[in-house]
């Protein structure tokens, strides 16, 4: 009765208390959501004015802009810093960077397809007593070995050289053949087959010719390791397929041997109206 | 009160940050690149920046991060042959993934000098960061020479600076080593 009536109460207003408290906390957190947002939206504005009153300060003045303040020599050094760093940077795109260590020199090796710069590799070398590797992260299919022990002792430079020359090629081989993948898979019939060392391919694909579809397969191997073009290719279709077929395959093995594989298949479209 | 007006004002906050931080590096890097000073002014600087520190326990010490990092600019240039001797960028676009800057380089390479300028796009996607180069322009001494020139043209147009810097630097040392020797026999 009563009692029952007065426990009642008790919870109706503990529940009470609990979701005031809940609303006065979402409240608070609301409000100071708030205000960061209007203190942020402020500092943005801020910085904003500043970077267009110095985009109107470049425009305005010819040549170089010169600090208006004297600067400290702090500053100073920081951005001759910056500007030493940015330049090592640019040495990366050159294909041959590094910088010196404690026992030695840490080379770094940059690869690139034309204008795309694709993966990195580091060579540790140690300099006393003799020249050594102490540490790489070239992969055990390229013969770094075979190379060090040419031309390591005798000129370090030449190593270097003939080393990116082999990374280059792989990683453009490499290239190639994912491009193809990416952009041509529709014209590759099942998987296309390679190794680790991206010098040897050996794919099927599609061909039109007079409404007829034909189905060549594909081999190519890169016998100089430093190339990026193959030094074999050999395209075989059916035995049925007409004469206009086979001299196609004939063109096309002539064009592999020219052309990157993907620029080669990207003028197929171009070409293949002219065929038919 | 639900969730979705927190979200509101998180996604905000989450932005604004975002710009303000592309806004402060936009800063920085037009404040870099529009500034020079001269070598005179550089050592003037370290001069006083060493009295200032004298007696002061610094973190970080300027003066010695410069040196190392001159040291590995001079050693790569000796040991490349390849000398920077000017080298100028403007960063024309910045956003979250995507920064693209106009880059001016000079410099020779043995005795034969050079003149660059490209465009450099880097790209941030999921994994790593990409690296391309466009619009790339190459002058080059001794470009009068057809087989220079036919190789020029072609490295301009497929953006290859990797090659260029490659073969130019056995070409450099090939036409040292013709010269030298010509010299001998005079």
């Amino acid at each position: 009765g009563v009692f029952a009536h007065l426990e009642m109460l008790e919870v109706q207003s503990h529940e009470a208390a609990v979701k005031q408290v809940e609303m006065e906390q979402q409240e608070e957190k609301l409000a100071r959501l708030k205000a960061t947002v209007q203190e942020l939206r402020l500092q943005r504005d801020k910085l904003q004015a500043k970077v267009d009153l110095q985009q109107k300060g470049q425009l305005c003045k010819e040549g170089v802009m010169l600090p208006l303040a004297q600067p400290s020599a702090q500053a100073v050094l920081e951005w001759k810093i910056k500007s030493v760093k940015a330049m090592l940077q640019v040495f990366y795109l050159t294909g041959i960077s590094g910088k010196l260590t404690k026992r030695g020199v840490c080379f770094c090796i940059s690869t690139a397809y034309e204008g795309t710069y694709l993966d990195s590799y580091f060579l540790d070398l140690l300099t006393e007593p003799e020249v050594q590797i102490y540490r790489h992260s070239v992969p055990v299919f390229i013969p770094l070995e075979q190379i060090a022990k040419k031309y390591l002792q005798t000129d370090i430079r030449r190593f270097l050289s003939v080393l990116s020359d082999h990374l280059n090629a792989y990683v453009r081989r490499r290239y190639q053949a994912d491009q193809l993948q990416e952009h041509f898979s529709d014209q590759i019939e099942g998987k296309l087959q390679r190794n680790s060392l991206c010098n040897l391919l050996v794919f099927n694909y599609n061909v039109s010719s007079k409404s007829k579809t034909f189905l060549f397969n594909m081999r190519l191997l890169y016998g100089n390791l430093c190339c990026s073009l193959p030094t074999e290719v050999i395209i075989s279709c059916t035995p049925d397929a007409p004469a206009s077929v086979a001299e196609m395959a004939a063109a096309h093995s002539d064009l592999f041997r020219r052309v990157a594989l993907h620029k080669a298949f990207r003028s197929f479209s171009s070409t293949e109206e002219r065929v038919d | 009160m639900d969730n979705s007006i927190f979200q509101v004002y998180e996604d905000e906050i989450q932005s604004l940050e975002e710009e303000i931080k592309l806004l402060a590096e936009k800063y920085e890097d037009s404040q870099q690149e529009s500034t020079f000073f001269s070598d005179e002014e550089i050592l003037m600087s370290i001069k006083s920046y060493q009295t200032e520190i004298k007696g002061h326990e610094f973190p970080s010490n300027l003066k010695a991060e410069l040196e190392t990092l001159e040291t590995d600019l001079s050693f790569l240039m000796k040991f490349t042959g390849i000398q920077f001797t000017n080298h100028s960028k403007k960063t024309v676009e910045k956003t979250r993934n995507r920064t693209v800057q106009k880059h001016r380089l000079s410099g020779n390479c043995h005795s034969l000098s050079f003149q660059l300028e490209f465009q450099l796009l880097e790209m941030q996607n999921k994994e790593n960061v990409s690296v391309v180069i466009n619009d790339l322009s190459i002058v080059m001494e001794s470009g009068e020479n057809s087989d220079v020139s036919k190789f020029v043209s072609s490295t301009e147009e497929s953006g290859n600076l990797l090659t260029f810097f490659r073969s130019f630097s056995s070409y450099a040392e090939w036409y040292e080593h013709r010269r030298c020797t010509f010299l001998h026999f005079k």
